[in-house]
């Protein structure tokens, strides 16, 4: 049971690192704008969540 | 009720989320796009903004070949997809060995918001390569496109073919 959770583990981390290696790829060729708003929605997609898990008793 | 001040936030998440996949899609569509579409020889080939803007390759060059006596036609599209109009001069010369040999076009685009302008010039072989090129050897050039802080870069062969062609009856 505890080896299927790292390997749940070793799954979600290379989701993460996939979804952010592409997104650090064609972050490149935003414009300044688009960079910025990019940065602002992740800001919030994150503080969001952090507030979602929150009321969720994490 | 309280469960769905419980998703509150996770709905607003997923908006962040959808707000920076938008703006992935928008800010790659917008801006300013320009096309190469030539022949050389028999070969058609289309450079399109995205293939000229790969960092992955740096200097990224495509490159053509003709025969000695072909001329090779060039069509420059610029795609205006901005909410202004463009304007923007355009000149495109010729280089060997880091020298300029001559300008080909100079000319001024303008497009409005949202539309296409587009620039047709001929690469005569005969202008540029001497006439002693033997068979099998071969002379490069470099066409350098400049529009605005836009350079593009082409580099044609030239050469004179092995087998020589039956002109038509």
């Amino acid at each position: 049971m505890k080896f299927e959770f790292i390997l749940y583990g070793f799954g979600i981390l290379f989701c993460i690192a996939g979804i952010s290696y592409l997104a650090a790829e064609y972050v490149k060729y935003l414009s300044d704008i688009g960079k910025i708003g990019s940065l602002l929605l992740t800001v919030g997609l994150f503080a969001f969540l952090g507030k979602y898990f929150e009321k969720l008793g994490w | 009720m309280a469960v769905k001040h419980k998703n509150l936030y996770l709905y607003l998440a997923l908006a962040c989320f959808l707000g920076i996949i938008l703006i992935f899609v928008f800010d790659g569509y917008m801006g300013l796009h320009d096309t190469l579409n030539f022949t050389g020889g028999e070969f058609p080939q289309t450079i399109t903004a995205d293939q000229w803007q790969q960092r992955g390759i740096p200097d990224f060059m495509p490159s053509t070949s003709a025969i000695y006596g072909e001329k090779v036609a060039f069509t420059y599209v610029i795609e205006n997809r901005c909410f202004s109009s463009y304007k923007s001069d355009v000149s495109v010369t010729v280089w060997n060995n880091q020298v300029k040999l001559t300008d080909l076009l100079s000319t001024t685009v303008t497009t409005k918001a949202f539309g296409k302008g587009q620039v047709d010039w001929v690469f005569d072989t005969t202008q540029f390569a001497s006439e002693t090129l033997t068979t099998g050897t071969s002379a490069h050039f470099t066409l350098m496109i400049q529009m605005g802080d836009i350079q593009r870069k082409i580099i044609i062969d030239i050469y004179k073919d092995i087998i020589q062609m039956k002109s038509p009856q």
